[in-house]
């Protein structure tokens, strides 16, 4: 750690984590709706625990985002956070409006429309506080003493995520159309410009980590972005084949989500090119491994999972069932929570002082979180193959089919109980860690 | 070897083609949507009707043209799978249709955001979806006919579209229930009449609902089930 104000960063990891935990245990109330034992029914009731799950996914990736930049501006613009008071605001409204929202989902007051199920008053709220978040991170970049391909990146993804959060705000009487720019949002985050803050955070990490020069890891930046862009953005097709629009988005789409996979393949291979070609070994090995992970696991759950259901020709028979929440689940962790952690391992050693990096219990909650991932989506997998052969291919009714597959729930779930078991670990880390302090200014090894 | 500065250009320059390239098929697409959703059609009922399908979060369970959750059933062509008595009667009281099954929060809707709800359902099926939801290729495995359904009792109004959206005749209807093709050699009509007036006294725990109905269309029902093992 450079600057007194990057300690603002292990705040937002402290919440992100939080909801983290919360957003878990809203995944074990559906896993066990799904095993049928819905015992929870009249206070939460499934289309509730849904919205907080994914909802709190959201947000806590979100946080993680802000927490990262917090801690990677100042130091690469070389000064301190413009406004740090600004950043407590900003963290607090930002956690309020996630409770109350999350409260609202209880009381059946939300907009009902998948992922972006926040009450509008909320989403103006959101709006100010992103605006806070950019305005203070902007103002930092513009005045400092270098720019750096790596903030600009990371700058340019957070701006553009909050720019594309504007068309979910349209609304629209035609469901067709209520669709076509809700995944402008949806997807436009998440095959977009959330791969340019991935992106921009694993660039710092490596250069960090493995000491290549900056100059070869920026450069490779830009072209693996580019990449991203260049599949993601007409890869929105892939949203686009079954929603009423023209027959055209079947090519369009599958075309350019096929190419998807080579962005994040790229991603994987750049990460590991660089950990092989640096120097200096950094004594953080935990934070690299996490690095590595998410370079890795972002193109099996995201690239590999994704392409293996967005041909149109497969997608027909996939479309709306349990195998996209099979791509779903290992995309999600191994691009963005993955980073997330990668950053978290990263910083905390520098923002406390305390070297925690290779204890046990961070290895073993590497390990066994991963494990327990790629469990639950292999549970998914089986689950959601057995429902479109029986239910889309041989017609059986969709609740009879529900109740052949229960078991596969079952399997879900103790692979979930592992997964937890290794998050837990790695919050127990963290809370080892203790609070950041001014004392460890100048801890970086990488600085040196 | 590439640049920095090349590959600067590279990022830009292909995320500039490919969002113009966005851009226009999303212009395009905007002016064909009215034509393949059929806008004309969509009247205040329609609209209506997707204000409640939004407002109760339908999609946290359901999925609507294969978006939304997986818990539930896909509802794009609900009205002509189901048909609108079966679902006025299913929105009145969801768990009563399917005991102890999966459970649906009972909403307690109007008459009138009942008729919403379907309008909206009604003009999503009639959406040009590009072949989706596709009819199950296998479908004919699953259900073979076992009778012609014969009968010389004309089938009643609530057996069409109430009793066959879960039971079978002649090869026809749901399949949640057993065939009723020959279900007059296992019953007679006291224990049919028991049966179907409250399922639940005689069988704890089944999944068939108790379908509230008049005297006359009991007897009714019970006539037709009776004639179709006569005709056998």
């Amino acid at each position: 750690m450079k600057f007194k104000t990057q300690k603002i960063a292990y705040w937002f990891f402290a919440s992100a984590l939080l909801l983290l935990v919360l957003q878990i245990v809203y995944g074990f109330i559906m896993g066990f709706a799904h095993m049928g034992y819905d015992v929870l029914h009249d206070l939460i009731p499934f289309n509730t625990a849904r919205a907080v799950h994914t909802n709190l996914l959201v947000v806590w990736l979100l946080l993680g985002f802000m927490g990262s930049a917090y801690y990677i501006i100042p130091e690469e613009a070389d000064r301190e956070l413009a406004w740090p008071k600004l950043a407590w605001v900003q963290l607090i409204s930002f956690l309020i409006v996630g409770v109350v929202a999350v409260v609202c989902y209880h009381l059946n007051i939300w907009e009902g429309r998948k992922f972006l199920e926040i009450p509008r008053p909320l989403d103006y709220l959101v709006v100010a506080n992103v605006l806070l978040f950019l305005a203070n991170i902007g103002w930092t970049v513009w005045n400092g003493k270098r720019f750096t391909t790596t903030s600009i990146v990371l700058y340019m993804g957070l701006l553009a995520a909050a720019l594309l959060y504007l068309p979910g705000m349209i609304s629209f009487d035609n469901q067709t159309l209520d669709s076509f720019y809700r995944w402008w949002v949806v997807h436009l985050w998440v095959e977009g410009v959330w791969e340019l803050i991935m992106g921009g955070i694993l660039c710092y990490l490596l250069i960090k980590l493995t000491g290549v020069d900056r100059e070869i890891v920026e450069k490779w930046l830009y072209i693996i972005v580019g990449l991203t862009f260049i599949s993601g953005i007409l890869g929105t097709g892939h949203h686009y084949y079954y929603i009423g629009v023209p027959r055209y988005w079947l090519i369009v789409g599958g075309i350019f989500s096929a190419l998807e996979p080579l962005a994040f393949l790229g991603m994987a291979m750049y990460a590991l090119a660089m950990a092989k070609k640096g120097g200096r070994k950094h004594p953080n090995k935990t934070a690299l491994t996490w690095t590595l992970g998410c370079a890795i696991m972002s193109f099996v759950g995201a690239g590999f999972l994704g392409f293996a259901h967005t041909l149109p020709q497969v997608n027909l028979w996939t479309h709306g069932t349990l195998v996209t929440a099979m791509h779903g689940h290992l995309a999600f962790w191994g691009a963005y929570a993955m980073i997330n952690f990668a950053m978290i391992a990263y910083a905390m050693p520098l923002m406390t002082g305390r070297k925690l990096w290779d204890t046990s219990a961070s290895i073993w909650g590497f390990w066994i979180s991963n494990i327990g991932m790629v469990a639950m989506t292999a549970a998914f997998a089986v689950a959601g193959v057995s429902q479109v052969v029986l239910e889309r291919r041989t017609g059986i009714d969709f609740l009879q089919v529900q109740k052949e597959i229960e078991w596969h729930f079952f399997g879900m779930v103790l692979a979930a109980a592992l997964f937890t078991v290794g998050i837990l670990l790695f919050i127990l880390n963290f809370i080892r860690y203790g609070r950041p302090t001014d004392e460890a200014l100048g801890s970086d090894p990488a600085e040196s | 070897m590439l640049s920095k500065s090349q590959a600067r250009a590279f990022f830009l320059g292909g995320t500039g083609v490919f969002t113009l390239a966005f851009l226009a098929l999303t212009y395009d697409s905007h002016k064909q949507v009215p034509r393949l959703t059929n806008e004309d059609q969509l009247s205040e009922q329609v609209i209506a009707g997707k204000k409640i399908w939004e407002d109760n979060n339908c999609m946290g369970c359901h999925t609507l043209f294969g978006e939304g959750a997986y818990y539930a059933p896909e509802l794009t062509k609900v009205v002509e799978r189901r048909g609108k008595d079966w679902m006025r009667l299913f929105l009145k009281d969801p768990q009563a249709m399917y005991p102890g099954e999966r459970k649906m929060v009972q909403y307690n809707f109007t008459d009138e955001e009942i008729e919403n709800v379907i309008a909206f359902f009604e003009w999503c099926g009639k959406v040009d979806l590009n072949g989706f939801p596709a009819d199950p290729p296998l479908g004919r495995v699953a259900a073979p006919i076992v009778t012609t359904g014969k009968s010389n009792v004309p089938k009643p109004q609530m057996f069409a579209t109430i009793c066959s959206a879960c039971h079978m005749v002649g090869g026809a209807g749901g399949n949640v229930g057993p065939a009723l093709d020959m279900v007059g050699t296992k019953m007679d009509r006291e224990a049919m009449k028991a049966w179907i007036s409250d399922p639940q006294k005689i069988k704890p725990g089944t999944a068939m609902p108790q379908i509230p109905m008049t005297p006359e269309q009991l007897d009714e029902i019970v006539d037709y089930l009776l004639s179709l093992s006569e005709n056998h």
